[in-house]
């Protein structure tokens, strides 16, 4: 692929993939699946059809065939017994002749062989040879040819995909850009900077359309890639701050708040970062702190900045409405932002004891393990937090999906079990 | 569309097998000539639609054609070409498909070596072949239809489990299935012999060779099975009583016993209800084989997937043939009528006490291998029963087997005279003895067993070969004439020389590395030193590498002998396949002689070290050397001439009838 071939349309599909509101972290983009279709034309589909009625036909041919062609009438099966004795019978000749076997060890033997062939002559005598029964043979035959057509395009309709055409990796790789997919350019544009890691262009383009897809592994190498080659700005700092959040699935870790205070110690006025660090904060339960943070942003940012509205929703959300659902009420967070210090410690420390209790009742719940861990976490109980994880681990099995899950969720936290 | 056309293949070679298990049969049944031959045609169009659907798949892995869920599932575009190809069958879906498709090879090859074979009993055998090939297929369409599509096609694969991309890969499983599966041409043949009520010479005579066929892959399969496990997983262990490795190991010991039985029948037309049975219950222990691997009773590197709809499917197949099978076995066998006599010192007797050995063992590997699988199912409780019970039970019954073994071929048949077969092995004897002499003295004092196993390995192999001796004649006749008589000797005299041959030397080295292996655990740094065995193993460097899906850490070692001369570099690795972020151990093995050397990485300690554990295993090699030269004997044994039976000539032609008469 030849370099840089590809990067605006990326960039463009890239906007079509849908607008990312704000700083709403909460609400990361659903990756949605773009050209699903089947290229092509429609000789395909007909091409296969036709091919598989050659294959049934011959299939069918192969059945039919001992009915077109005339054979001499099989052998009684005494005859092959008969073959096989006076193959042995020569057998004990030439084993006596090279010694072998004694004289009178051979003259047994033959003598015996002859009465297996006795035998055998006597059954043929008075076995009955009857053949045939002809109309049981021709509605066998018929069934039999019928089956073949029916059984199998009856079953492939079930089971098959007959529309859908091979689609080898190389053929699509190579592909028209403006026919592929976001997945597609995607990768080809991975393909293209696995053998020029040094295209700065290339990692600049891909690093948010990995953060619209929800690969923050993939940004954050995108980022550190753009900043070893064009050196650190702010900006790339927080975005990689930001990536860093995303994969702790919104939660700013000890990491990520280290790299917002680089980006910050770059320009003390970058408002991703500020909205981060103030989001820190408020994970942290330190509310009035995040509040003062978000109305520094709202008072000096630029009417135009889109982290305005993100700094005024995160305002209006710690101003007392609940965060979710299945978070606290927002009566009981009204009523913790009243309290004192301490008593609000107990508050939250009691909350998230009735959350864990609840685990203890009913383990399957993904969502409340990640609330459960995160809270140890902000509350400084790096043992409980283990702990918790633990016995989410015991509860989903060692093997399954969830605790790998979990355990990747917590290591970006800090917490790890053995 | 190759791949839907590939999954039609499939579908197709379903209704043609329906037609194959039922149109031969009933034409026996009512003896019809015509119904009788549709077998034929139908069993080679079979496999070369089954051939076409495999191709099919083994292109879409090649081509990383991810729109196939099982391509996505279990390959990567960045993949070497080889483990491409064999990623085929490292999953369940693949792997069934390749054990369906050797089963229609099997039941081409029936279609075109029988042609020697009555009409009738052909059209039974390819009928029973027939019906296996439905269940199977049928299995794979309804519960593992390795064709499923996904859309839209993701970009990347989930990449192969690092532990199949071996080239283990590529021999081991389809070596194992054409053991596996080869069997089921025995068990057709059974099955055909009881739905004729005819059973006579003939028959042992047509079945022989493809036992010997089977069991010669599932020898060559379960040793390249051992080898593999050896030098991947990491601590050099050969065999570890795995119930995988037990559920390969089973229908082998049962096909070992077909063998040696089925000669019995064609000889003296003896033992034919034994060995009907035994050639119903090798393959049922193959489908068991299946089962338990297949089905996610047991975890292990090989059971791919665990969906328990499979598992009942595959019971029901099961259940199915070998209830089927013994039923039928039990309502017929009374017809077959019993046949010669003969006395109990004889080869006939030798054989059937081999049967009664090998029965007994095969017995006591099934209880141990199921027996844990029981109880857990009804008390809930996990017991595993591991190599100290098969130690303890298979090792008493297999011992004095091996022992006896050499007196075998030297019996006459029907009556045989013992004292003069001891005189002639007692130069076998007396070496043996000398060189388990001669062991206990220079190798080890402590360990009298290492000295008597490695003695009755050299006795196996002196005996196999005093076999060959006493049958040219040395020692009566001139040279000349014992070196004209060696090479008329039928082939079959070398096979089974070679296969208790191969016994023998499989013995020495399991003993020998069992006995008098010898370890060494080291924390080193570059340019330490570690002696082992008179060999001087200087740790070199730590280099990083990448390979195409992989990154590792290189180990370089230098080795040398203890006087000072160099022998060269071991490599040894640790491995992590960034697909999967799945670290695997690549061991540095060094073959020196008969004997390993075998380097594997550990762990870094904290001060910068790395572990290092080394072992010395002598004479390892002969546990694999053993396998082949037993599978040599095999293909030896299949080219006697004694096995090309010609088929009569029809009876119009009266010049060939007068010959016959």
């Amino acid at each position: 692929m030849e370099a840089g071939c590809c990067w605006d349309k990326i960039f463009s599909k890239n906007l079509r993939v849908g607008e990312r509101g704000g700083g709403q972290f909460a609400k990361w983009p659903q990756l949605r699946r773009v050209g699903s279709t089947f290229p092509g034309g429609y000789l395909g589909p007909m091409l296969f059809w036709i091919l598989a009625a050659f294959l049934t036909f011959i299939a069918a041919f192969a059945v039919l065939r001992p009915f077109a062609v005339r054979q001499a009438p099989a052998e009684d099966a005494g005859a092959h017994d008969i073959e096989v004795y006076r193959d042995q019978l020569e057998e004990v000749e030439r084993d006596a002749k090279r010694g072998l076997i004694g004289q009178q060890e051979a003259e047994q033997a033959r003598a015996e062989i002859g009465r297996r062939i006795l035998q055998v002559s006597e059954a043929a005598d008075i076995r009955d040879s009857t053949r045939s029964n002809r109309r049981v043979t021709q509605l066998t035959a018929a069934a039999a040819v019928l089956a073949i057509p029916l059984v199998s395009w009856g079953l492939y309709v079930f089971t098959g995909e007959p529309g859908m055409p091979a689609q080898p990796l190389h053929a699509r790789t190579a592909a028209e850009p403006a026919d592929a997919s976001i997945d597609e350019l995607v990768a080809r544009a991975e393909t293209h900077l696995a053998t020029n890691p040094d295209d700065a262009r290339g990692w600049q383009v891909l690093a948010p359309v990995y953060m619209r897809l929800g690969r923050f592994a993939d940004a954050q190498t995108a980022l550190q890639n753009i900043m070893r080659l064009s050196g650190e700005t702010a900006e790339l700092k927080a975005a990689l701050g930001e990536a860093m959040v995303g994969a702790a699935r919104g939660m700013v870790t000890a990491d990520a708040e280290g790299v917002f205070e680089q980006a910050l110690a770059l320009d003390p006025n970058e408002p991703k970062a500020r909205f981060f660090l103030g989001l820190a904060r408020a994970q942290e339960g330190a509310t009035e702190d995040a509040r003062t943070i978000w109305r520094g942003m709202l008072e000096n940012l630029p009417d135009a900045s889109p982290w305005r509205e993100a700094a005024q929703q995160a305002m209006a959300q710690s101003g007392g409405e609940g965060a979710s659902a299945r978070g606290p009420a927002a009566g009981e967070v009204a009523a913790a932002s009243d309290l004192s210090e301490t008593d609000r410690q107990a508050m939250i420390e009691g909350m998230v004891k009735g959350l864990d209790e609840k685990l203890r009742e009913n383990p399957s719940d993904l969502e409340g393990w990640r609330r459960l861990i995160r809270s140890y976490v902000v509350l400084q109980r790096p043992e409980a937090a283990k702990e918790a994880l633990a016995r989410a681990v015991a509860a989903f099995g060692d093997k399954a999906s969830e605790s790998a899950e979990l355990k990747g969720f917590a290591a970006n936290l800090g917490v790890t079990i053995e | 569309m190759s791949i839907e056309l590939g999954h039609f293949a499939l579908v197709l070679a379903f209704a043609l097998a329906l037609v194959q298990m039922a149109v031969p049969i009933i034409g026996a049944q009512i003896k019809n000539d015509t119904l009788m031959r549709v077998g034929e045609p139908a069993a080679l169009t079979n496999f070369m639609l089954v051939a076409l659907s495999f191709m099919a798949l083994t292109s879409a892995y090649i081509q990383s054609d991810f729109s196939v869920l099982n391509v996505w599932e279990n390959s990567h575009s960045a993949k070497p070409l080889l483990y491409k190809i064999t990623g085929t069958w490292g999953n369940h879906e693949g792997s069934m498909l390749l054990w369906v498709l050797i089963l229609v090879f099997f039941g081409a090859l029936v279609a075109v070596f029988g042609r020697n074979l009555p009409l009738s009993l052909r059209a039974n055998v390819l009928g029973v072949q027939g019906a296996i090939s439905c269940a199977f297929i049928i299995f794979i369409l309804a519960t593992s239809n390795p064709f499923a599509r996904l859309d839209p096609a993701p970009m990347e694969g989930r990449d192969l489990n690092p532990i199949l991309q071996d080239i283990g890969l590529a021999v081991h499983p389809p070596l194992l299935y054409l053991g596996y599966v080869g069997f089921s041409v025995a068990f057709s043949f059974a099955i055909a012999a009881l739905i004729e009520g005819r059973l006579d010479a003939a028959w042992a005579r047509w079945v022989r060779p493809w036992t010997l066929a089977a069991w010669m892959f599932l020898t060559g399969g379960i040793a390249m099975g051992s080898y593999w496990a050896y030098y991947e997983l990491g601590w050099g262990g050969f065999w570890f009583w795995d119930p995988v490795e037990n559920a390969s190991l089973l229908p082998w010991l049962g096909g070992t016993a077909l063998l040696h039985s089925a000669l019995v029948m064609e000889k003296r037309s003896a033992l034919k209800i034994w060995t009907v049975l035994l050639a119903i219950l090798t393959f049922s222990l193959s489908l068991l084989g299946t089962f338990l691997v297949r089905s996610g009773v047991l975890t292990s590197v090989h059971a791919f997937a665990t969906d328990p709809a499979r598992g009942v499917f595959i019971l029901g197949i099961l259940v199915l043939f070998i209830g089927g099978s013994l039923a039928l076995f039990a309502w017929r066998a009374a017809t077959l009528a019993p046949g010669g006599l003969f006395q109990p010192i004889s080869r006939e007797g030798a054989l059937v006490l081999n049967n009664l050995v090998l029965t007994t063992a095969t017995a006591t590997v099934l209880i141990g291998t199921l027996y844990p699988l029981l109880v857990e199912a009804v008390t809930g409780d996990k017991i595993s029963v591991g190599a100290p019970f098969f130690n303890l039970t298979f090792g008493p019954l297999i011992l004095p087997l091996l022992v006896i073994v050499p007196f075998g071929p030297l019996l006459a048949w029907k009556r045989g005279d013992l004292w003069a077969v001891s005189q002639r092995l007692f130069g076998a004897f007396g070496a043996a003895l000398a060189i388990a002499l001669l062991a206990f003295v220079l190798v080890d004092r402590a360990s009298v067993l290492a000295a008597l196993g490695i003695g009755l390995g050299v006795w196996l192999v002196l005996g196999a070969m005093t076999d060959l001796v006493v049958k040219s004649g040395v020692g009566k006749a001139a040279p000349s004439v014992v070196f004209s008589r060696f090479k008329g000797l039928p082939r079959s005299v070398f096979g089974t020389a070679l296969a208790h041959a191969g016994i023998g030397l499989t013995t020495i080295g399991i003993i020998s590395v069992t006995t008098l292996e010898t370890e060494r655990i080291a924390a080193m740094q570059p340019g330490e030193t570690v002696q082992i065995q008179g060999y001087n193993l200087r740790f070199d460097s730590l280099r990083p590498f990448t390979g195409p899906n992989y990154t590792e850490d290189q180990a370089t070692f230098v080795l040398s002998r203890v006087t000072g001369k160099p022998l060269g570099e071991v490599v040894s690795s640790k491995r992590l396949y960034t697909a999967r972020q799945m670290p695997t151990t690549e061991a540095g093995i060094r073959t020196l002689g008969l004997s390993q050397l075998y380097v594997s990485l550990g762990d870094q300690t904290p001060n910068g070290k790395i572990v290092v554990r080394i072992w010395w295993k002598p004479m390892v090699t002969l546990i694999w050397l053993g396998a082949l030269v037993m599978m040599v004997g095999g293909t030896v044994s299949l080219l006697d001439r004694r096995l090309r039976v010609g088929a009569p000539m029809p009876r119009r032609k009266p010049a060939v009838e007068g010959r016959v008469a």
